[in-house]
């Protein structure tokens, strides 16, 4: 497959999943915003992807972290 | 009275020393929002009958021997954000236009407490999203008082503009991404985004969930250490509310910054995004000032800045979304074309974007609390641009270009921005020093020490008397 077909395929793919996401949100938006939605959207699908990367332990936890107080009294 | 209005701690002497009252200067601020605001629509509601009331027990109190501390009888305002009992909080948007909280936010009980006297409500980015303002919601953009034609910043605009211009004397913003800081830095000012849990924000109508936090804004740091010390401290009404400790911001400010260790995080605006020479003169200048001054100064580095703006892009809008999903499926139309769209951004996400944007934050926490072991604050810039036009149509700008202001509200550090110079064109420049969780006082004595020895801040606006 050329690079051309491999970009039109992923644009075909994300084009589905934008209508999807937009579809299952349940918020009527108007055809002309949805531009304005599409366009910004393969720029936040860029971003998402920065925020992982290869070989990351399974130890980095989400923030911010919850642990319930200790009770009244406890000791370490 | 001089035309300009006196510091926080100006005015609290003078009303002391006997030499003004509260309802003088209360008046003066009254005075200066009739014949101003008109041009920069700093307010949404001036609530001069009460704070004229308030200003007269206030005067009243300090006669028969009651000081309520260094806000007594000082004119504040607020964003348009905090529950207010007996008024509307509207959010500067149509969805919350007849609001009416039947309980005040906790920060307003703080200042009411503090003897402060609450001018009336300042004007937002509708739901206190950024990006640039909008002419949709029902309240016009507040205009930047050093040029009309530019913007703000937001989204706690009217805040910043009312300081600059002289309307009141501090202001309340919020900030989940910047919206203390960015229009602080676009309007001269100083403004702190504290240590998440370190200031309540119940009654503070939300952005996010992860991230939002109350903060001062003034003229002069020390205003902001002043209103600081007034609001700060636990909060049983706010889950993520502190019992830390509340330190004193105020009478360790003028301690100098000799044997402090800065880090300068000058990558953010020389080489991961291209900052126009009059920032990255008046950042290095920080550096350059502190290290005048004693402090032991250093060059810093940590992940790339688009980095800290990919989790922050991720993680912000998700939550608003969140937030308004149940209103923006009934209410589309009522909200404003900007703010609805802003809030479906994050409706584009799946789940495991949310939380892999979780886990990459708790990396760059990592990071910076490993520069923050070594080093007693950091420096950055403010702003990466110059001020943009009130007219820029963009609907997300803040999507291409990094947010400067969100490394820091990833990791929940406090935040502090002080006017660091000018460009050519008469425009502020604003410098962020961040440091340690719940130090505060650090972060503001180094910020403190930088405007003492600049010698920046005798520069206003020029708008009409």
């Amino acid at each position: 497959m050329t690079p051309e077909r491999m970009e039109e395929v992923s644009m075909s793919a994300e084009d589905e999943m934008f209508e999807a996401l937009i579809a299952a949100s349940g918020v009527p938006v108007r055809d002309d915003e949805k531009a304005d939605l599409r366009n910004a959207y393969t720029s936040l699908m860029q971003l998402a992807r920065r925020t992982r990367h290869a070989g990351r332990n399974w130890e980095v936890r989400t923030l911010p972290h919850f642990v319930p107080e200790p009770p009244e009294g406890a000791k370490d | 009275m001089s035309p300009d209005l006196p510091s926080i701690a100006e005015a609290g002497a003078a009303i002391r020393a006997g030499n003004l009252t509260s309802v003088d200067l209360t008046e003066h601020c009254l005075g200066r929002i009739a014949t101003i605001d008109p041009e920069i629509n700093a307010y949404h509601v001036v609530l001069a009958t009460e704070a004229r009331e308030a200003a007269r027990n206030a005067d009243n109190e300090l006669q028969q021997g009651t000081d309520r501390g260094k806000l007594h009888g000082i004119p504040i305002a607020l964003k348009d954000v905090f529950y207010w009992k007996g008024h509307k909080t509207t959010s500067n948007s149509r969805v919350m236009i007849d609001f009416e909280a039947d309980e005040d936010a906790t920060v307003i009980t703080r200042l009411k407490e503090a003897g402060a006297v609450l001018l009336g409500q300042l004007n937002t980015y509708e739901f206190t999203f950024g990006g640039r303002p909008s002419r949709e919601p029902p309240f016009p953009p507040a205009l930047n008082p050093w040029n009309t034609a530019r913007v703000t910043g937001g989204s706690s605009s009217g805040s910043a503009a009312a300081v600059a211009a002289g309307l009141c004397l501090g202001a309340l913003g919020t900030d989940a991404g910047g919206s203390i800081r960015l229009p602080a830095a676009f309007n001269g000012i100083a403004g702190l985004k504290p240590t998440i849990g370190r200031v309540s924000a119940h009654g503070d109508m939300p952005l996010t969930y992860s991230f939002d936090c109350v903060g001062p804004m003034a003229w002069s740091t020390k205003d902001c250490a002043i209103m600081l010390q007034a609001i700060a401290g636990f909060d049983p009404r706010d889950t993520t509310s502190s019992r830390v400790p509340v330190a004193d911001y105020v009478s360790g400010i003028d301690h100098g910054v000799a044997g402090l260790k800065i880090g300068m995080i000058r990558q953010f605006y020389t080489s991961d995004f291209a900052s126009p020479s009059e920032i990255v003169e008046a950042i290095d200048n920080v550096g350059a000032v502190l290290a005048g001054l004693g402090a032991e100064v250093e060059t810093v580095e940590v992940s790339p800045l688009i980095d800290w703006h990919a989790a922050g892009r991720v993680l912000v809008p998700a939550e608003a979304f969140a937030i308004h999903e149940d209103r923006l499926q009934t209410q589309w139309e009522t909200y404003g074309r900007l703010a609805r769209n802003r809030l479906m951004l994050g409706s584009l996400f799946r789940a495991v974007d949310y939380i892999q944007a979780q886990r990459r934050r708790t990396e760059l926490l990592a990071e910076l609390e490993a520069v923050l072991e070594r080093c007693d604050v950091v420096v950055t810039t403010g702003t990466l641009t110059p001020t943009p036009p009130i007219d820029d149509t963009e609907p997300f700008p803040f999507i291409d270009v990094p947010t400067i202001g969100i490394p820091f509200n990833l990791t929940a550090h406090p935040c502090h921005v002080v006017r660091a110079g000018f460009f050519d064109d008469g425009m502020p420049i604003g410098a962020q020093i961040a440091g340690r969780h719940w130090d505060e006082a650090t972060v503001l004595r180094v910020a403190h020490a930088f405007e003492m020895a600049a010698g920046l801040l005798e520069r206003r606006p020029n708008l009409k008397r």
